[in-house]
């Protein structure tokens, strides 16, 4: 019952705050002699202030013996709240005896700082230490991936370098130092094996029995899944990984290498050497980590009434997919337009007859493009030598064009090149040794693929 | 006039007058200040909106440009989708989901279990079971199994991922066909083609985002309701165009119309539209006002495009076409060309698969296999075909029916039909998605021994739309369209995203 009333403490602490801080601008008001009237009201304020101070200190020691907060965060809010209303008091008596404007003047300053120390360690214990700056902070981490990439995954810590940054990004706001809800820590071994109130939070071995897994597999409807529904979800991915971690005995000092691992958990590992923990981190990698600014609307313009189709690859970002398909000419403002989005252009499209080795000359700069389409196009071999230093280039399609080994040479430093189209151009199947040789990771498409006549292709079957 | 007459206009014309003295102006405010209140909060509390609901898809509709591509939410896998579409439900026991347990039930009669509280299109009574009537093998690095019906299809299968336990609750091809591609099994929810050119718009401004194209004689059993844009503004319903003759009728200038005076035509027509627009501020005018500067635009692409005699030889070979003839395998080559172009979204229906066994052509070893002639070259050769041209990777191929087909063998009206055949089943059938961003050679979903219902990995039409939505770059649940005082979405209250086969 008593825990009952101190929920109401998030309601009270609001009421101190505003009253105090209106007495306070008053005080400060009163000084002047335009605003000498307000000082009948000033006594009042201070006085409800100092009321509801001392109801918001009940209250929250109420909600702090209901347990679930970090004692060290509790016990400074507890003793700024209380000397808040102290002073509060102090304020109001004093009020009444001494006129000097310095004096009051210096109390009522010190109050307003209580207040907002003792406000925002309040929001702490809500919200967590770093709610405030987080924003501040890079916002890689929010959304996506729990677990940072780990370069040489067969030689990390399974706890160290993947379960315990899961447990930090999912887990700790609610069940770390802060805050024990459910009385569970997961930020220290003894806490994790301790468990929280209902004990079993992880049985050695079994994942099936473990408390912490069951509640990760509820349904999301379910009251009591884990993260709950407005937090970050952990990855199907994740899922794998921790009831993995928890049936090989949740050791917390092996590595990955001294585990068993069936197929599905080395494909996940793979995605952890790469960064790819969730299906959300694989989205965002589409788009290059560093942010462009966005493009004039009156360039887009202009792009779309040369027939041009101009907009951004996704909703959250300024990276642009151009596509020419029904560019009426390729003339020297067209080539200016593509200059003036080098840094924001991301995919593109020159599926134009009209294009030549000219046209490349303007893409020469575009350091972040990372697909581009010259499928029947003009372009020759010499043309090429304008991609040489596009590096980030993952997908390049040459499709019917005049494009030899000559030209692919030129292309050595694209060593991010995935995927390389040349069907009907001069590079053969032949080709496809040099073309390792210079660039490792990609794979070669030399297409002229034939549906071979079958004996089947024509049988009609017939009504016997 | 006569007296009588004369009376009774007067009388009609005295109620109509007391009637508008009851709806004076001063009246109208009286009565609708309380009215008027209550919207005037409603819009005041609808600021607040966004403190209380999820943020939701922003679409800028521009009525004026309503095919101008835009950006999905999220970066999509896919920037086109190819649906072919096998109308009237292809056997998924005589293609995919080889079943030898079935073989050795054979003839014989069909288990209550079966039966009892289910429901069939045409079975009645107590039907014998049939066993597969194909010959199956294990294809690819990935040994899916596929039958003799489709020997080059089973080529291609580790460049696809099959979904082997979709399930519907719908057992007539209308209703299945609607749920599919609107995500209702009623009429009147825009199509999933519809939704997708509301998202993205089109690449291409000088063809329809949104194609459909149909073969075997016959539309499917939902019409045209399968293709059209429901609530969406009518510019997103499909663009049916034909691969015999003109793409589109009346595509040609007539004689004595050269390119000038049609311009001027059309140019008058649309002073002709503004004006209405100014005066009733309907935004449908000003998509008809686009539509018709796109027709006269399309007068010169669209010919080009939809002709696939400019294509080799031997792409027609690969493709198996019948120039001059309306088939599917021409469609499956229009489809690769529009994709090429930046067309959105192509829709193929085929029809001619409802193999229940009460003629030859309806049989499961004479109709079906001749069928699958008419499919197996073309599809394989579209998936060659995008892979070659780099297109396959962003170019979501799907392929599959509206529903599956019994274990058992149809006995209409409770006398075994004269050929081989199937019924309508609702419990599994086999659909399979390809390129876009869809895991290669991989199978999810399995049925039981005999095929008669899904075991594992059960995934439906919903799963299907917010995985296809998925691959475009849209959360399916944000996805909405404002209509009737609610937020609707492709896949009303459900859909799961099948993350298993998302690469």
């Amino acid at each position: 019952m008593l825990e009952f009333f101190g929920r109401f403490h998030p309601v009270f602490v609001h009421l101190p705050i505003g009253i105090l801080l209106l007495g306070y601008i008053c005080i400060l008001l009163s000084f002047a002699a335009k605003f000498t009237n307000l000082k009948p009201a000033i006594p009042i304020m201070l006085l409800l202030g100092a009321f509801s101070a001392v109801i918001s200190c009940i209250t929250g020691y109420l909600l702090a013996n209901g347990g679930d907060y970090d004692g060290k965060l509790v016990s400074n809010h507890q003793w700024m709240g209380i000397s808040v209303a102290v002073l509060s008091f102090v304020l109001w008596i004093v009020y009444q005896k001494i006129k000097s404007k310095a004096i009051l003047g210096t109390i009522a300053t010190v109050l307003i700082a209580l207040v907002s120390i003792t406000g925002h360690l309040g929001g702490s214990l809500t919200h967590g230490s770093d709610y405030l700056t987080a924003p501040l902070k890079s916002d890689s981490k929010k959304g996506g991936a729990a677990i940072p990439p780990i370069p040489n995954v067969q030689e990390a810590f399974v706890y160290q370098n993947a379960i315990q940054p899961l447990f930090q990004n999912r887990c700790y706001s609610c069940h770390g130092s802060e805050k024990q809800k459910g009385k569970l820590r997961l930020d220290q071994q003894d806490y994790i094996l301790k468990g929280g109130k209902n004990g079993h939070t992880i049985v050695r071995g079994k994942a099936d029995d473990s408390e912490l897994m069951k509640r990760i597999l509820l349904p999301l409807s379910d009251e009591d899944h884990m993260a709950p529904k407005e937090k970050p979800q952990l990855t199907a991915n994740e899922i794998v990984l921790l009831k993995w971690w928890i049936d090989n005995g949740a050791d917390f000092k092996k590595k990955f290498k001294d585990l068993h691992q069936p197929d599905n958990i080395k494909t996940i590992l793979i995605s952890l050497q790469k960064g790819e923990s969730g299906a959300e981190q694989a989205k965002t990698s589409d788009i290059p980590a560093e942010e462009v600014s966005a493009v004039d609307n009156k360039i887009l313009k202009k792009f779309t009434d040369a027939g041009i189709t101009v907009f951004p690859v996704a909703q959250n970002t300024n990276y642009l997919s151009v596509n020419f398909v029904n560019a009426q000419s390729m003339g020297k403002d067209v080539l200016d337009l593509i200059k003036s989005i080098e840094k924001q252009l991301l995919w593109l499209k020159l599926e134009n007859h009209k294009v030549n080795d000219q046209t490349l000359t303007a893409i020469k700069d575009c350091k972040n493009l990372t697909r581009l389409n010259l499928n029947n196009s003009g372009i020759t071999d010499a043309g090429l030598a304008s991609l040489k230093d596009l590096e980030q280039l993952q997908t390049l399609s040459l499709v019917g064009t005049k494009i030899t080994m000559k030209g692919i040479n030129q292309l050595k430093k694209l060593k991010k090149l995935k995927f390389l189209y040349v069907y009907q151009t001069g590079i053969t199947k032949g080709d496809l040794a040099g073309i390792k040789k210079i660039l490792p990771k990609v794979s070669l498409d030399t297409g002229n693929y034939k549906v071979p006549l079958v004996a089947q292709d024509t049988v009609v079957v017939k009504v016997p | 006039m006569t007296r009588d007459e004369l009376n009774a206009h007067r009388l009609v014309k005295e109620a109509q007058e007391a009637n508008a003295r009851l709806h004076s102006r001063r009246h109208f405010l009286k009565e609708s200040a309380m009215g008027l209140g209550a919207l005037a909060m409603g819009s005041l509390l609808g600021s607040c909106g966004h403190l209380f609901s999820s943020p939701q898809t922003k679409i800028a509709y521009d009525p004026a440009h309503p095919l101008l591509p835009k950006s999905p939410p999220l970066v999509g896998k896919a920037r086109s989708v190819i649906y072919l579409h096998m109308a009237g439900a292809p056997s998924q026991l005589e293609l995919f989901d080889f079943k030898p347990e079935l073989m050795k039930m054979d003839g014989q009669d069909c288990p209550p279990s079966l039966l009892a509280g289910k429901k069939f299109a045409f079975i009645t009574g107590v039907p014998k079971m049939l066993g597969p009537q194909a010959n199956f093998a294990k294809y690819g690095q990935s040994g899916a199994l596929v039958s003799d019906n489709l020997p080059h299809f089973s080529t291609m299968v580790d460049e696809v991922s099959f979904l082997k336990a979709v399930k519907t609750d719908q057992f007539n091809h209308a209703p299945a066909q609607l749920l599919v591609h609107t995500g209702s099994p009623r009429l009147g929810r825009p199509s999933m083609g519809s939704w997708v050119t509301y998202g993205l718009g089109s690449e291409n401004q000088n063809l329809p985002g949104y194609v459909v194209l149909t073969s075997g004689g016959s539309f499917p059993d939902a019409g045209k309701s399968v293709w059209g844009s429901g609530f969406l503004p009518s510019v997103y319903q499909g663009v049916q165009c034909r691969s015999e003759g003109d793409p589109v009728l009346f595509i040609k200038d007539p004689d004595g119309m050269n390119r000038d005076l049609r311009k001027a035509s059309i140019e008058a027509i649309n002073k002709a539209n503004e004006q209405q627009y100014q005066e009733y501020n309907d935004p449908e005018i000003l998509s008809r006002i686009a539509q018709y500067e796109m027709a006269y635009r399309m007068q010169i692409s669209a010919p080009e495009v939809m002709n696939i005699n400019d294509e080799p030889a031997y792409i027609h070979e690969m493709y198996g076409t019948q120039p001059g003839k309306a088939c599917f395998a021409n469609n499956v080559l229009l489809a690769r060309k529009l994709v090429e172009k930046g067309v959105r979204y192509v829709q193929l229906f085929d029809w001619g698969w409802d193999a229940h066994g009460d003629n030859p052509n309806n049989s499961l070893n004479i109709g079906l296999k001749n069928k699958c002639r008419t499919i197996d070259r073309p599809i394989t050769a579209l998936l060659l075909d995008l892979k070659q041209r780099g297109l396959l990777e962003e170019t979501l191929v799907v392929w599959g029916g509206e529903f599956g087909r019994t274990p058992m063998m149809e006995n209409r009206n409770g006398i075994q039909n004269p050929f081989k055949g199937r019924d309508h089943h609702t419990e599994a059938f086999t659909i399979w998605m390809a390129g876009g961003g869809i895991k290669k050679g991989f199978t999810h979903g399995e049925t039981d021994e005999i095929g008669y219902s899904a075991v594992s990995g059960k995934v439906d039409a919903f799963d299907i739309q917010a995985t296809i939505l998925n691959q475009l770059g849209f959360d399916h649940e944000q996805f909405t369209y404002p209509f009737q005082g609610r937020p609707f979405r492709l896949t009303d209250v459900a859909g799961k995203v099948i993350s298993e086969i998302v690469a």
